[in-house]
């Protein structure tokens, strides 16, 4: 490891108030990304990897624990500030897609960058960029239901990538796709990556768990093997 | 995208619910938009029949109403005095009487009247629409008259014709004459209601079918001001006699506001605000539902760094989509509708034909759009707060795992 890592993790602990009592899901976890870094977190159901993902990705807070995303302390940051941290230095990939479903492929990739303030022709270069990209140029304007899964996938990885962020983050992005499919979206993170993007991927699928530079398997709310 | 954007295509996403939800404004919309027609209505329609009569001061017996109005003493001498002033245009007296009428060699039947007397100068009583006015000045041979259309057309009666007339005035009927009367003029009577006979002719042929000579009463004396001395005109009025009441035209609409019309405000209060909560249900659960079925797009949205204002603002524009078409369709829906309801409602015995109980005024659209646009703007902000407040971790955890 070398350099400033875009976010780094310390003692990140994640406890949830049940009325049986509280349920720690993510306990005293370190964890550091460097830019061109590629990770994958790896473990059973319930053990903490979605928990951390989003502790990483600024949509969920620790309860004890220091998070620094690019030399910021997070947790100082108000909610705006982690909202345009989120829009422009990280990309999200969900198992869903969550593509919106009345905007058309190029509509949900210019979304992020209209957002973030991307003047239109740049948007309008950016978008067509990442539909070749991930090699979509041809389904442009078609809807998220009239698109297979691995499309919808696809479109998503290219919507992450709109506002070129220094960090993917992605959670479970084969878990909803064939085993062909989900070796296209493996292939096309391995692209992502090697075009220097850091990536962290949680997953169930060993396949695209090898293709990462580093594995992290969780079990009960901490990382067991790095 | 804009957020006005966004929330078009989410609209028009579901066309099935957008547009159920915008006729459910519109039908509640055109029941505000006729309340809020009914809440003024009477108030701007009485108005305009008053300042159309073309007399901006009305002097009345001190212990009278509008609606219940005894003779004024020496009503001559005071009319007299009041045409006199600098303030003052012109003058008219009026009394009224019931009476019947029959007309010989076309219906022997006696049908029974309203008989006006009136010195008219300005014929702001009536609209001629056949023959001529009354005559200022004395006239020769029998009384002339003018009567309503609606008894013009019952007796088939023409300018030319004659009319046997005879009061009923309560107790002195065996003492009152029937006199023949000549119709001169048809026309349309200004406060006549649906249904009314009326007939009108000069204060010497009112006295003549009372069998009497004239006795300088009169119940009303109309009096119209010069240009912008109105205020002077009924100052000094009231200088001349303490035994009348002298009133503006804004003084008998306050009468009026105060007594028959609240009636009718406050229905349409009543009514207005019930619409309101109507719409502020309907488009708050409708756009609650919306959210909660898009939980899952909303989380994601946060998570890719949108912020709080852009998922309300999304929310906002959505709720005033729905508002706004199903409000600007209410418009017409609602002026049919009171176009109806003003023809059921102008049957009531006693209300002037003239008069209408919804009237369009360009403030009215304004209000209605207003009430409208707030009702949405506060029905959007439970979901809005739904949206805004959601965690996204646990949001989007939840809509893996459903």
């Amino acid at each position: 490891m070398t350099g400033a890592p875009i976010i780094e993790g310390r003692g990140l602990t994640r406890s949830f108030a049940m009325p049986a009592g509280a349920v720690t899901a993510l306990g005293d976890v370190d964890i550091r990304v460097d830019a061109h870094d590629y990770v994958a977190i790896t473990g059973p159901s319930g053990c903490g990897k979605s928990t951390l993902l989003h502790i990483l990705g600024c949509v969920d807070q620790p309860t004890a624990g220091s998070l620094v995303f690019e030399g910021r302390d997070v947790s100082t940051l108000k909610e705006s500030d982690r909202s345009r941290i989120r829009l422009t230095r990280i990309g999200f990939v969900f198992q869903r897609f969550f593509l919106l479903p009345m905007l058309t492929a190029w509509e949900n990739i210019e979304l992020p960058q209209a957002e973030a303030g991307a003047a239109k022709p740049a948007r309008r270069d950016r978008t067509r960029e990442l539909l070749d990209y991930v090699g979509l140029a041809g389904r442009r304007d078609h809807r998220p239901s009239q698109l297979s899964g691995g499309e919808m996938q696809r479109v998503a990885i290219a919507r992450a990538l709109a506002n070129r962020p220094a960090l993917l983050l992605a959670d479970e992005p084969t878990g909803e796709l064939d085993e062909e499919t989900g070796a296209q979206i493996a292939s096309l993170f391995d692209r992502v990556h090697g075009d220097g993007t850091a990536i962290v991927v949680v997953t169930h699928n060993p396949a695209v768990a090898a293709r990462a530079g580093r594995h992290l398997a969780m079990k009960s709310g901490r990382v067991i093997t790095s | 995208m804009t957020a006005w954007g966004l929330a078009w295509r989410t609209i028009a996403r579901s066309p099935a619910r957008s547009v159920l939800a915008v006729a459910g404004v519109t039908v509640i919309g055109a029941l505000l938009f006729n309340m809020l027609l009914l809440s003024r209505g009477l108030l701007v329609s009485f108005r305009d029949l008053l300042d159309n009569a073309g007399y901006d001061i009305r002097v009345i017996a001190a212990q009278g109403s509008m609606a219940h109005r005894p003779p004024i003493a020496d009503a001559t001498s005071l009319a007299e005095a009041i045409a006199r002033l600098p303030e003052v245009e012109s003058i008219a007296m009026v009394r009224t009487d019931l009476g019947q009428v029959s007309a010989p060699g076309v219906n022997a039947a006696w049908t029974p009247i309203e008989l006006i007397g009136m010195t008219d100068s300005k014929g702001g009583g009536w609209t001629i629409v056949k023959g001529s006015p009354l005559p200022t000045g004395p006239s020769a041979g029998e009384p002339p008259v003018v009567v309503n259309t609606t008894l013009a057309s019952m007796l088939h009666l023409e300018p030319g014709s004659r009319l046997r007339l005879r009061l009923t005035s309560a107790g002195s009927a065996s003492a009152l004459p029937l006199v023949t009367v000549r119709v001169i003029g048809v026309g349309g009577f200004a406060f006549e209601a649906s249904g009314d006979l009326n007939v009108a002719t000069t204060m010497a042929g009112f006295a003549v079918a009372h069998g009497t000579p004239a006795d300088r009463q009169a119940e009303m004396v109309l009096v119209a001001s010069r240009p912008g001395a109105a205020a002077p005109a009924l100052a000094a009025i009231a200088r001349l006699r303490p035994d009348v009441r002298v009133l503006s035209n804004d003084q008998v609409m306050a009468q009026f506001n105060e007594n028959a019309f609240s009636y009718f405000r406050q229905i349409s209060a009543v009514l207005s605000s019930m619409t309101l909560a109507f719409a502020f249900l309907l488009i708050a659960t409708l756009l609650t539902m919306s959210v909660n079925q898009r939980l899952g797009e909303v989380a994601a949205l946060r998570a890719l760094g949108f912020p709080r204002r852009r998922i309300a603002a999304n929310l906002l524009w959505e709720s005033a989509l729905l508002v706004g078409i199903g409000g600007t369709a209410a418009i017409p829906v609602g002026g049919v509708l009171a176009i109806i309801l003003d023809r059921i409602l102008r049957q009531m015995p006693g209300v002037p034909a003239r008069l209408h109980f919804f009237v369009f005024e360009p403030r009215t659209v304004v209000l209605h759009a207003a009430l409208l646009a707030l009702t949405g703007a506060v029905a959007a902000l439970y979901p809005i707060w739904l949206a805004t407040r959601l965690p996204i971790a646990a949001t989007l955890r939840r809509e893996i795992l459903s």
